[in-house]
């Protein structure tokens, strides 16, 4: 039987979160947490792989106390053994130090797992990394992006679109694969399924000490990255003004734009040249 | 700045910042360009030379522009094995030129290819990346300051990569403003050999073919033009379904131009209607009643034109154009008609 | 009692919030306008268990503890409040009575159907002569061999339109002759089972409220809830329990409202600012969020002594005056912050300041709450 592994991470409920202006902080308290959206549809997946051919999945995600929900979540959802991450040492994590984490968990808890599936992205960061990262540190094959997967005894079979091209790849398990929002529409959590999480399901918490993470390997292995500070983006728009007659307004715009626009369209504006 | 001076006179090693030659969709997505052309900003701070790395079958095309457009350097692999992009073959190959030759920072464009290579890239390298950055600038001592967006966009956070090298970044498309073109550059171009030791990709490309464009709705369209009773009557605001046809966008409404039939309840945009997050608005002869603009929370580049500068909606616009907006929605369809060769 | 929302909770509500924001928002004004009942979603809602929501595991339920199932109530009716009836009144007053009076085989034949939304319940007490004063049922079951032939007519029957069971209250005789209530479990496809036109009410307008009509409809003897004469128990019984729903139901809708005029008052502009920088808007927020919570904690109180098993009637006779007259007072005010547009179709408080009005008099109207409060607290012993 298959053993696949779930990366899922929780985010603020809210994309627009309150800005404390005197700490210069986000005011995470005022936001309830939720599943990251990508990461439920890679539940989503595993789920329909384990209907297809069955599957034991196990999901597992790194965070405050409070983010053990989004385990019991996917465990309402049909996973079957929640794992959690959670150590304050650890806390503040960049995807280079996280994907060592998650690996290092991965390793300890699920060897020999066949498949491990993450969110393409998670909607608090975008940064899209913790999957492929983790694909390095486990040495596995792996895609981004993935619209759908089918499973053919150890072969792995991905379509996605990336970069406007249609793409299907293969692999042989074990494979990492990161699960975009384009399919897998992720079921709802029955109550009945809610409440078996919660009342009938231990889920372990691994500190960093379990995961054998001491303060040496996190400094060899830990963050690369620092966030030196985090600002609003300036809500004063530069409000460019374009007056004259409308046939050379629409040129000074489109001359003016013609590279932004061009990257949204996916196509070239750029005027013809003068013969 | 005397340290990295120092350190530079004592390693006599020339910086180099690298580019990642992204251009499978060359002719729409210029973020090879864009960032050669960033890093060329980035290296007259630090006294760094500009490599463009391509791997690829057939790149002297590529070679030639990233010349034309500001590389100082290009490292070149071509070779009929690397006719399809493949982040494992391409990962083993800058890999081991990055090893060779240790570069003070690479970027590489936002693509979604650039999105997965970058970070593997990053473990390989064990070193840090920040995603998607809209902002780039440098410290004289060449410590790499990223502008990344965090939280939808809303914030924006300032990432550096203090102690391993080489930094890295990816960069959205259209971020930065390319070069003009001049044919006239020369460059160092190093064509390499394909290693004899490249390990096969454990990830076969089965099918690969250029997509369809999708279908969109309103709430998830990158582009949107709206109109308003400015347009004045509803032939005219018809119009706008050929300027949607040509931008592969959509038509939203406000209030009174849905009740007044020129445009179905589907379309309205605003408080009781679609709450739209385009990357590119366009709003026609729309004043910008709150029942229209809280819809438009999201929007990322605004282009509004109206005969009334004053107007709320010229006033949020990125772009203002004080025009009849009917006069310039029939200007823009010509004009577009015209550059855009389908 | 504990004051801070424990995991469980939390993780419930916001399921039940995104199931009915992504199902039941982009419908609920249609289908309000239209009286509609959704039956596709309520077909899905089936699949999770909205349609038994306490009922124990082993009959297909979700076995959930009362708040939880306050909660679903809440986040449905913050959305849709007539899709919040159908769900409180199947869970709170059809189903209930089964889990509490019910025997093995009734309950064996009708909890799983019930339990997976199959079987919409509705529960009939209320007649054209009977209301508040259930003593003076007039519809009939007379015992004719192994059946009871019924004849009557219900009115306001909830789900009315669509129920595949409904709990009848009726007249029987007892041994000795004297007329007595209880009640039967009347499937729609007995004969003589009849439905009327669906009631053109002011709000809950996409739940299917009508008539139904009893023509000599035959019921075996062993669908008898209970026993013989327990109408009266059965009806208080449950009625306790559907205040606690209702309550549930109110308190959503107020929620809905307030959130709907905190958003809008933040966005309107007038004199060049924002209508919520007003500070007699603000007065009227303060108002509502203060009153929304005290229901809120009065709501979990009677739900948290269901669950210990002690006597909650009082409290959810409490629960349900305060948040059902809470809710028209903060619909009202949620019109009356948007002004000219709250007075349209066009904006969802139109919808909650109809829905909410209903709240104050079904299952128990404020009057008969005040009623039954009073008693229990004359009834207590001097200190």
């Amino acid at each position: 039987m298959l053993n696949i592994v779930v990366c899922i991470k929780q985010v603020p409920m809210v994309t627009e979160l309150p800005w404390d202006e005197k700490t210069g902080t986000l005011r995470r308290d005022l936001a309830a947490g939720m599943m990251n959206p990508a990461c439920k549809r890679a539940v989503e997946a595993a789920l329909q792989i384990k209907e297809k051919q069955g599957a034991s999945i196990t999901v597992m995600t790194m965070g405050p106390p409070a983010a053990e929900e989004v385990l019991r979540e996917a465990l309402a959802m049909g996973a079957d053994r929640g794992i959690f991450i959670c150590d304050p040492i650890l806390a503040g994590s960049d995807t280079y130090a996280t994907s060592f984490i998650l690996a290092a968990a991965i390793q300890k808890e699920v060897p020999g797992c066949d498949l491990i599936l993450c969110g393409a992205y998670t909607s608090d960061s975008e940064t899209a990394q913790v999957g492929p990262q983790l694909a390095e540190e486990l040495n596995m094959p792996a895609a981004a992006y993935a619209e759908h997967l089918d499973v053919s005894g150890r072969i792995l079979r991905v379509r996605r679109l990336v970069d406007n091209f249609r793409e299907t790849l293969e692999m042989e398990f074990p494979a990492l694969v990161t699960i975009s929002m384009e399919r897998y529409e992720p079921r709802y959590a029955s109550f009945a399924g809610l409440n078996k999480a919660f009342m009938e399901t231990d889920i372990p918490v691994l500190n960093a000490e379990a995961l054998g993470i001491t303060a040496e390997n996190l400094e060899a292995r830990g963050s690369r990255t620092k966030v030196r500070r985090v600002f609003i983006r300036k809500t004063q728009k530069e409000n460019v003004r374009i007056t004259g007659a409308a046939a050379s307004a629409v040129s000074e715009f489109l001359d003016r734009y013609q590279w932004a626009i061009s990257a949204v369209i996916g196509k070239s504006i750029e005027a013809e040249k003068q013969a | 700045m005397k340290t990295g001076k120092n350190k530079r006179m004592m390693t006599n090693k020339q910086k180099s910042i690298w580019v990642f030659g992204d251009y499978r969709n060359y002719y729409q997505n210029r973020v090879t360009l864009q960032l050669i052309s960033k890093a060329v900003d980035l290296a007259r701070v630090i006294d760094a030379e500009v490599c463009a790395v391509v791997f690829g079958h057939n790149v002297e095309e590529w070679i030639m522009e990233y010349t034309a457009h500001g590389a100082d350097r290009v490292l070149a692999i071509d070779h009929p094995s690397l006719t399809s992009y493949s982040t494992e073959n391409y990962l083993a190959l800058i890999e081991k030129l990055a090893k060779q030759r240790d570069p003070d920072i690479i970027l590489i464009g936002a693509t979604d290819f650039g999105r997965e290579f970058a970070p593997r890239l990053a473990k390989r390298l064990k070193t840090g990346l920040s995603a998607d950055c809209v902002g780039l600038d440098i410290e004289p001592e060449g410590l790499l300051v990223q502008i990344a967006p965090s939280f939808g966009g809303n914030m924006l956070a300032e990432i550096v990569t203090e102690k391993h090298r080489p930094q890295m970044a990816t960069v959205r498309p259209g971020t930065f403003k390319e070069i003009p073109h001049n044919y006239e550059r020369t460059a160092i171009v190093e064509r390499l050999p394909l290693p004899a030791t490249l390990p096969a990709s454990r990830v076969r490309v089965v099918e690969y073919e250029r997509a369809a464009q999708k279908g969109h709705t309103i709430e998830n369209a990158t582009v949107i033009v709206c109109g308003g009773r400015g347009l004045g009557n509803k032939n005219n605001f018809k119009k706008l379904n050929e300027l949607a046809r040509l931008l592969g966008g959509d038509v939203g409404a406000t209030r009174p131009v849905v009740y007044a039939g020129w445009a179905d309840h589907d379309a309205l945009v605003g408080q009781a209607g679609k709450h739209i997050k385009p990357k590119i608005l366009f709003s026609f002869g729309i004043s910008g009643a709150i029942q229209h603009t809280a819809g438009l929370g999201e929007a990322n580049f605004i282009v509004a034109i109206n005969k009334n500068p004053q107007a709320t909606m010229m006033k949020m616009a990125d772009v203002a154009i004080a025009a009849d907006a009917s006069d310039l929605l029939n200007n823009l369809i010509k004009e577009l008609k015209k550059r855009i060769r389908e | 009692m504990q004051f801070n929302p424990c995991m469980k909770h939390k993780l419930i509500r916001n399921s039940a919030r995104s199931f009915a924001e992504t199902e039941l928002a982009p419908i609920a004004a249609e289908i309000d306008q239209q009286r509609i009942f959704p039956r596709d979603v309520i077909a899905k809602m089936g699949e999770l268990n909205y349609f038994g929501l306490q009922v124990p595991k082993e009959y297909g339920g979700a076995a959930l503890d009362s708040i939880s199932a306050a909660i679903v109530v809440e986040e449905i009716s913050r959305v849709c409040a007539a899709v919040g009836l159908c769900v409180t009144v199947h869970n709170g007053v059809a189903v209930y009575p089964f889990l509490q009076f019910a025997n093995a085989s009734q309950k064996e034949k009708y909890l799983p159907q019930l339990a997976a939304g199959n079987v919409i319940g509705a529960f009939s007490l209320t007649e054209a002569n009977a209301g508040s004063d259930a003593g003076s049922v007039e519809t009939t079951a007379v015992k004719n061999g192994t059946d009871y032939i019924l004849n009557g007519t219900k009115i306001f029957v909830t789900n009315g339109g669509v129920c595949d069971v409904a709990l009848i209250f009726a007249l029987t005789s007892s041994p000795d002759n004297k007329l007595q209530s209880s009640v039967f479990i009347v499937e729609s496809k007995f004969p003589g089972f009849l439905r009327g036109e669906l009631e053109d009410l002011c709000g809950m307008r996409a739940n299917p409220v009508s008539s139904l009509f009893f023509e000599d409809c035959p019921v075996p003897e062993e669908n008898l809830l209970g026993r013989l004469g327990d109408g009266m128990k059965i009806g208080l019984a449950t009625l306790d329990n559907g205040r606690i729903g209702v309550a549930a139901q109110a308190l959503g809708i107020a929620q809905g409202a307030m959130e709907a005029a905190v958003k809008y008052a933040k966005e309107r502009q007038q004199f060049k600012k924002p209508i919520a920088s007003q500070q007699t808007i603000q007065n009227y927020i303060a108002d509502m969020a203060t009153e929304i919570m005290a229901a809120r904690l009065l709501l979990y109180r009677a739900c948290e002594r269901k669950d210990a098993g002690a006597a909650f009637g009082c409290e959810a006779s409490m629960a349900k005056l305060y948040c059902s007259t809470m809710a028209s007072k903060v619909t009202s005010l949620a019109v009356q912050i948007h002004g000219g547009y709250g007075y349209s179709k066009e904006y969802d408080v139109e919808r909650y300041f109809r829905d909410a009005r209903v709240t104050e008099i079904y299952e128990g109207t404020s009057e008969i709450q005040r009623m039954v409060i009073a008693r229990s607290i004359l009834s207590q012993p001097i200190m």
